[in-house]
């Protein structure tokens, strides 16, 4: 008798326990993921009128957003900035991501280590860190001055599009990097060996075999890319100056400047749905395990 | 059958590990030639050094008589079965059989002839449109079987291809894999570390050990005549008993036992072994038959002690131990129909002919 009803028991105490164990967890989640979301979305059927907030259910937000044109024209300004940040992450991470997956050992930590550094230091010092290079007093134009291929500092670098554009690319690089590093690592070595002992050139090998198998990683790392860079809005102030304007700055400029929260609410809810939309795509495709 | 393949002092070391040890071997057109040996023996980096994975530290590799070791894997006319197979996961069967065509620009229709004639001959016709993870391990094997097969290689290389089967799908595959060699005439070399799978399959079985390679001989050769004590050992369940040469005439010997004097014919022993040599007497538990009291005249008799009896199907083990070396068992095979039943405690008296038994001459601890 006590030989069926001990593990019943146990089994039992060991469920509270489970429970116990996630409270913390879920406390945390839902008070700082859950309510702070149902709050913006309550919000955004809101309304502003003469500085008060009108608290009555209205999509006139969300009629704004798309019947003014500047809106959506911005949402897609920020999609082709996306595209050309996750352009050349990719162009150049890919190559990296291989390089650092063929070393072996030590070399190949330490190398990966210095891709995912920059991730443990504040992303504001990270931006920072690009205003001292790209500034008219930065590196880049005072190496420049120095080489005498210049007399004055180049005023394209900073404060504007292009600026966001070079700032993104170099902060967001290790999200390309990693899930690509990722999936290559997990490409068994024998199916390399397989390819070269079919008669498979090492080119081939790599457009045949290794790259369709790390097809998940890259499109990973676009997700990651795509999903921050539309939300940014401190690269952007930082490094954008009057010109450089994306949708994460006009989402802040409706909270921090025009106290509109309603209608900051409803453009958020947009690019939540946005970027909810862009992970359901990339777990299509196998993205979400290379995480 | 003219040779193939010849290993020419081959080695290779990892740092200070030595995988392989100078080994030397031929391989002949059209066999099947298996490399035996425990893990780390170096059996599969053998392999990986003819297939140009790996680049030997020693020695030369020669095909018709030519140094193959510059060139690259590619432009090797061999091909692997790895062990686990190394199909692609994002091809489909037929992709993955006619890869070897397609990097070669094949025209479509020969590949899709080829790769449907392949399918065929391994028993997956209708399989072609199936994906990797939708077959069973035999599926896949037979798969990575043909995908190597179709580019016709002069040498197939197999690496440990049945270690993942269980034991009912390993036996088949074996028969399978002999039919196939017989089939297509290619010569296969076959790494595996299961006796009794090079045994059922080879030509020739070359038994390796620490990266030496230490018998290189047909499967009953290896398993009556054993070269030295590691593959009288390692070819399973040899008896092997110490003892001094007393006396050499001829083809017969006698050698001084524990038990008394033992009679064998003088096979394995070199021409210089000679009078009070230390040696081994080698005698395979098949060989061992139960004596009745008329059998007097047998040449090797012993009076022993059962131990136990234990029965394993067609056969049973009877543990005895002889007397005069209480430490030692023998183990003798008797077929189930003749079991006598013996109780532990029982005298029996054993015995063996002088010409089924083998010597080597390295020395065995007379009464462990």
């Amino acid at each position: 008798m006590s030989g069926t009803a001990e593990p019943s028991r146990r089994a039992g105490g060991s469920r509270l326990e489970m429970y116990l164990l996630f409270l913390p967890t879920s406390l945390w989640l839902i008070l700082f993921i859950a309510i702070p979301t149902v709050m913006f979305f309550i919000y955004s059927f809101w309304t502003v009128k003469d500085e008060f907030l009108v608290k009555g259910f209205s999509l006139l937000n969300y009629l704004r957003f798309f019947t003014t044109g500047v809106y959506p024209e911005l949402l897609g300004r920020t999609l082709v900035l996306a595209l050309e940040v996750s352009g050349i992450t990719f162009a150049m991470g890919y190559p990296l991501a291989l390089f650092i997956s063929r070393k072996s050992g030590r070399a190949k930590s330490i190398l990966y280590m210095l891709v995912v550094i920059p991730l443990l230091t504040s992303y504001i010092v990270r931006i920072y860190a690009m205003r001292l290079i790209l500034g008219s007093n930065g590196l880049i134009n005072n190496l420049l001055i120095i080489l005498g291929l210049i007399r004055e500092p180049l005023p394209f670098l900073l404060f504007n599009r292009f600026a966001i554009f070079l700032t993104l690319s170099v902060i967001l690089a290790p999200f390309m990097v990693m899930p690509i590093f990722t999936s290559l690592e997990k490409i068994p070595r024998s199916y390399i060996e397989a390819s070269r002992d079919l008669g498979a050139s090492d080119f081939e090998t790599f457009w045949r075999i290794v790259f369709p198998l790390t097809l998940p990683g890259v499109i990973a790392g676009f997700m990651f890319i795509f999903i921050l860079t539309l939300g940014d809005f401190l690269t952007p102030i930082l490094v954008g100056g009057t010109q450089g304007m994306t949708f994460g700055k006009i989402i802040q400029m409706n909270y921090g400047i025009a106290y509109d929260w309603p209608f900051g609410s409803a453009l958020s809810v947009i690019l939540l749905i946005l970027s909810l939309a862009i992970i359901l795509i990339a777990s299509r495709f196998g993205a979400l395990r290379e995480i | 059958m003219k040779e193939l393949l010849r290993l020419e002092r081959l080695s290779k070391r990892f740092g200070a590990v030595a995988a392989v040890n100078s080994v030397s071997l031929s391989v002949l057109d059209g066999e099947f030639l298996t490399i035996l040996g425990p893990s780390g023996s170096g059996k599969t980096t053998i392999l990986r050094m003819i297939a140009g994975f790996e680049q030997p530290t020693g020695g030369r590799i020669l095909l018709d008589g030519e140094d193959i070791l510059d060139t690259p894997v590619n432009r090797r006319p061999f091909n692997t079965v790895f062990q686990d197979y190394a199909l692609f996961p994002h091809m489909s069967v037929f992709q993955n059989i006619g890869y070897g065509l397609k990097v070669r620009h094949l025209p479509r229709v020969e590949i899709r002839d080829r790769v449907e004639e392949a399918l065929a001959s391994v028993d997956l016709a209708g399989y072609a449109a199936r994906y990797p993870d939708q077959l069973s391990g035999g599926q896949r094997q037979r798969v990575a079987l043909a995908r190597a097969l179709i580019l016709r290689p002069r040498i197939l290389l197999l690496d440990e291809p049945l270690g993942a089967l269980d034991l009912a799908l390993r036996k088949r595959m074996q028969i399978t894999l002999k039919e196939i060699q017989e089939r297509v005439r290619i010569t296969f070399i076959h790494v595996t570390h299961d006796q009794e799978e090079a045994l059922s399959i080879s030509d020739r079985i070359a038994i390796i050990s620490l990266g030496d390679l230490q018998q290189v001989a047909e499967p009953k050769n290896v398993y009556f005549r054993p070269a030295n004590m590691f593959v009288a050992r390692f070819m399973g369940e040899n008896n092997l008993i110490g003892g001094r040469l007393s006396a050499r005439s001829g083809d017969l010997v006698r050698v001084q036992t524990p038990m008394g004097t033992l009679h064998s014919c003088s096979a394995g022993l070199g021409q210089a072994d000679a009078e009070g040599r230390q040696v081994s007497l080698v005698v395979r538990p098949e060989n061992i038959v139960l004596l009745s009291e008329e059998d007097s005249g047998a040449v090797n008799a012993l009076e022993a002690e059962v131990v136990r009896e234990v029965f394993i199907g067609s056969e049973d083990k009877l543990i005895v131990r002889p007397r005069g070396c209480p430490g030692m068992e023998i183990m003798v095979k008797i077929h189930s129909d003749t079991a006598v039943g013996a109780r532990s405690g029982q005298r029996v008296r054993i015995g063996w002919r002088a010409e089924n038994c083998w010597l080597i001459p390295e020395a065995e601890a007379a009464c462990p």
